[in-house]
């Protein structure tokens, strides 16, 4: 008995050793590991149907676009990655002509014959759009080519008979997009498109090779298959994603020039030098920012944004700097605008808040979105006077100073009374529609129900998860809701002015059911102008009708609070790029000597 | 007919007969811990009605609004300060019990305001799954042969399933569906969910009582008398295993409060009113920033309440199972 126990006994260790071993990733010799948290779980890596920043920021390493923009440049500017040159447009606006690099080769993959990577040809490119065509493959993209190309919309009906994606003869031609050799592609459009080239740097557009397709078809999803500067090389559901560098990657340099201050920064440091610098990334998925804030300081991660409850810890928000604690740590900060907004919502279909623009506008003022910004994002935010984004170039600095805004509880109470003359009586509970119930939700849900009760209305929250609030959103079942986020993937401002369009009514963006003729004239008038003064003017005029017109309560604008350790080399913040990974480099000997730099100072700190 | 009132040795005077329930009262009187636990459960109670009572008839109790912002935000507790409140300009010099949350609304009326929203959740799941459990459990105790096997072999599945797990699933499941044009929200979603998957527990033990009773004297008469079945179960059976539904009911309340802290933790609970299980998943982040009272202001009242419940409950048992007495 005794015997058999101590056998047991002995054997226990064998059990509960693999638990108490960690392979440290940045362990392996003097190979750079870049590992990034991710908040939440990447849904898909197929190009044509990833549409959230996490899904985004990992396959934008793995299939690239046409072009890009620029690492350093500001303003923004769009370069060729793909492409040899920018297009070649007609003089009508409606041909792109687009030459294509030679000598870019997919990467390896047993979907090739030979398990070789073929060469990039410009079919691809008409395969990749033509899938995202396929209703079959119901790809969540095609709001972006809708009656956009000639023939491409036909091409979507013709799908439509099949009962299979695979079933789709993808030779069947569109008029408005075509191969004309190997390295030319052409795209005919229905109307100018003059966001065209910068909706062309987004990874929902890379090349597909129909081989891929064909070998991996419904798994695609898990097999990207891309010309990009690393291949997926474990996607541990849930956990984590490892990319390493993919050794058939062509020949691409570091930039040479920048912004202004970029070399004074040390960013053009390695001018020249071949990319990408890191061997591995990690997307390790930490839901809790708690422990991925733990990993950061312990140095097991490169770069994370701050935890709100631990903001006072890292950044001295006065001298908006880090904190003695960080900078003894050798952790840099950097801050950046991105582009985003976040609201209050009106169903302008709901009887009540619909029709009463007073009520509306009382809603407006009552909202205090000073104290909205210093208690859920300790003051770092920007608040909203805008529908665009100040990184926008349309973007009017003089609209902060006009009266749409602002905090104003007397003007609130006088347009209450207007409104409840149009009501013919007190106005009636008001519902407000948010996503989820988690502590935040519930907070901010709290906040917005006092906000709107100190005008002595009477609010209901009704907090819901994600997607029965999208299907009461899309359906206008909510009558107020709180919504937002970074939705602006170009710097163009037309994208956010489509949120207010009748003819992008939801689910395709219009969740406000706002509906003006006036706006949408102007809107389809600047839809097919390139920028330029006068498209300016219009855009200005169209966001002075909506702030009148108070669909929306505009609360924040994110400003991003970014640390990243010091052995993290050439890192500049881009609002519009997913793909920076591939011109950051790892001092890996400041990496290791960071694990005893923290010993130190956490002895410092006993005695 | 003669008169078979017992009588004591030394006289004829009548010995005056104790019922089940008088006994067990008389009994659980003597056990001082047990009516302390009992008052600490009643004040529960009572706060829960008086809560209720003051929404509905808008009595403005100062101590039961809780959104009322009564400093500044995570101010600390029994520690005087300074704020100004909304609407006024004046700072004007301030204290508070149990310190206050992230919107400035004090942790102390938060935590009394939950105390509705469990003893609600508990009471409702109870009374609905005692509804479910104790009939299934007296007609499948009854009538056994294939009726039994159905309910046996229901309440076994429905057993396997972890309880929690279950309750989960149906809270999701309910949520916002609409049932006779009533739509079901918040905890109502929550206690409908925890009756219509708890009652296997109060079926097993009925469905015993009953098995061990259906061939007692009583029952025979009643049956020889021509009584229904539905008249032997509902008249004779049920009220003489009742003490067993107020010791499971007891004891079961202290479950579905743990469990509605569990749901409305997960986000499955009341979103829009404070619950200790919403408040523990606050502080939760709150912690890391030294903001302790939330997370100790609920921990408190359920540790409280399940302390006396379960003393309480034990109490209850052994005063109304003559089995279980030792005294």
């Amino acid at each position: 008995m005794n015997c058999r126990l101590f056998i047991w006994i002995g054997l226990l260790p064998l059990v509960l050793m693999p638990g108490c071993w960690t392979k440290d990733a940045a362990s392996d010799d003097d190979e750079a590991v870049y590992r990034y948290p991710l908040p939440t779980k990447v849904k898909t890596l197929d190009t044509g149907n990833v549409e959230d920043v996490y899904g985004m920021l990992v396959v934008s390493n793995i299939c690239e676009s046409l072009y890009t923009y620029h690492y350093l440049k500001r303003p923004f500017e769009v370069i060729p990655m793909l492409a040899e040159s920018l297009p070649v447009i007609s003089d009508d606006k409606l041909t792109y002509t687009i030459r294509i690099k030679q000598g870019v080769y997919f990467q390896d993959d047993p979907c090739f014959p030979g398990k070789k990577g073929r060469e990039l040809k410009a079919e691809d490119f008409v395969f990749a759009f033509k899938r995202i065509a396929n209703t079959r493959y119901a790809s969540v993209n095609w709001g972006a080519f809708k009656d956009r190309i000639i023939g491409l919309d036909d091409f979507r009906e013709y799908t439509k008979q099949f009962k299979d994606e695979f079933e789709v003869d993808y030779s069947k031609e569109v008029p408005g997009l075509l191969a004309i050799d190997d390295y030319t592609l052409r795209i005919r459009l229905v109307k100018p498109w003059p966001q065209l080239v910068d909706d062309l740097t987004s990874a929902i557009t890379a090349p597909v090779p129909k081989e891929a397709v064909d070998y991996y078809r419904k798994d695609m999803m898990t097999h990207p298959v891309g010309t990009g500067p690393y291949r997926l090389k474990k996607w541990a559901r849930s956990v984590y994603l490892e990319l390493e560098k993919n050794p058939s990657f062509r020949v691409e340099t570091y930039p040479a020039e920048g912004a202004p201050e970029d070399a004074a920064a040390g960013l053009l440091a390695d001018a020249g030098r071949r990319l990408p610098f890191i061997d591995r990334i990690v997307f390790q998925i930490i839901e809790e920012e708690q422990p991925a804030w733990l990993l950061f300081l312990r140095g097991d991660m490169e770069i994370m944004g701050i935890p709100k409850d631990s903001f006072n810890t890292a950044v001295d928000i006065q001298a908006e700097c880090p904190t003695e604690f960080i900078q003894q740590r050798h952790i840099r900060l950097s801050i950046s605008d991105q582009p985003s907004l976040y609201y209050i919502g009106f169903n302008m279909q709901d009887p009540v808040v619909g029709r009463n623009k007073p009520l509306r506008q009382a809603l407006n003022h009552a909202f205090d979105k000073d104290k909205l910004n210093e208690l859920f994002y300790n003051g770092r935010w920007r608040v909203a006077h805008s529908v665009m984004h100040p990184l926008m170039n349309e973007y009017d600095p003089a609209i902060a100073r006009e009266p749409y805004t602002g905090y104003d509880l007397q003007k609130a109470k006088w347009l209450l009374a207007e409104a409840e003359k149009i009501q013919g009586g007190p106005i009636p509970e008001l519902t407000v529609g948010m996503s989820g119930s988690d502590p935040f939700s519930r907070q901010f849900g709290q906040f917005v129900q006092r906000q709107f009760e100190s005008l002595g209305l009477k609010v209901r929250m009704d907090f819901t998860d994600w997607p029965t609030y999208v299907e009461k959103m899309n359906k206008g079942q909510h009558q107020i809701f709180g919504g937002g986020g970074n939705r602006f993937s170009t710097p163009d401002a037309l994208g956010v002015l489509s949120m207010f369009a009748t003819k992008y009514f939801a689910p395709l963006g219009n969740s406000f059911f706002y509906s003006n003729p006036d706006y949408d004239r102007l809107y389809d008038q600047a839809e097919v102008m390139f920028p330029s003064p006068e498209r300016t003017i219009i855009f200005r005029q169209m966001e002075r009708m909506v702030l009148e017109d108070c669909p929306v309560i505009l609360n924040t604008q994110r400003v991003q609070y970014i640390l990243y350790h010091g052995w993290l080399e050439n890192y500049k913040p881009h609002p519009y790029l997913y793909d920076i990974m591939k011109y950051i480099r790892i001092d890996t000997d400041e990496q290791k000597a960071y694990k005893n730099l923290e010993k130190e100072l956490k002895q410092k700190i006993k005695p | 007919m003669t008169d078979r009132t017992p009588t004591t040795e030394n006289s004829n005077e009548p010995v005056k007969g104790r019922s089940l329930w008088a006994d067990g009262i008389r009994r659980l009187r003597k056990r001082k811990l047990a009516m302390v636990c009992f008052a600490v459960v009643m004040m529960y109670f009572m706060l829960a009605g008086l809560i209720y009572l003051n929404e509905v008839l808008d009595w403005k109790i100062t101590l039961f609004d809780w959104r009322q912002a009564v400093g500044p935000s995570y101010q600390k507790p029994w520690v005087g300060y300074e704020w100004t409140p909304e609407g006024q300009t004046a700072p004007q010099r301030d204290w508070v019990f149990f310190g206050t949350d992230f919107l400035g609304q004090s942790t102390w009326r938060k935590m009394i305001y939950a105390s509705k929203t469990s003893i609600t959740v508990a009471l409702f799941a109870s009374i609905i799954s005692i509804l479910i459990g104790v009939p299934m459990g007296a007609v499948a105790g009854y009538f056994r042969g294939w009726v039994d096997d159905t309910i046996v072999w229901l309440y076994t599945t429905v057993g396997t399933i972890p309880g929690i797990v279950l309750i989960m699933a149906f809270a999701v499941v309910l949520r916002a569906q609409t049932f006779f044009g009533a739509e079901l929200k918040g905890i109502t979603a929550v206690y409908v969910a925890m009756g219509l998957t708890s009652w296997v527990g109060i079926c097993r033990l009925i469905r015993g009582e009953i098995i061990k009773r259906k061939e007692s004297e009583y029952v025979l008469a009643a049956r020889a008398l021509g009584c229904s079945n539905r008249r032997i179960i509902f008249k004779h059976l049920l009220p003489n295993v009742f003490h067993v539904i107020i010791i499971d009911f007891s004891l079961r309340f202290v479950h579905f409060i743990h469990a509605e802290v569990i749901l409305s933790f997960l986000g499955l609970g009341e979103a829009d009113k404070p619950s200790w299980g919403a408040m523990i998943d606050a502080a939760r982040t709150e912690l890391a920033r030294n903001v302790w009272w939330e997370m100790a202001a609920a921990t408190v009242a359920i540790f409280v309440v399940s302390l006396a419940l379960n003393i309480f409950g034990d109490a209850l048992r052994d005063c109304l199972d003559p089995k279980l007495r030792t005294d």
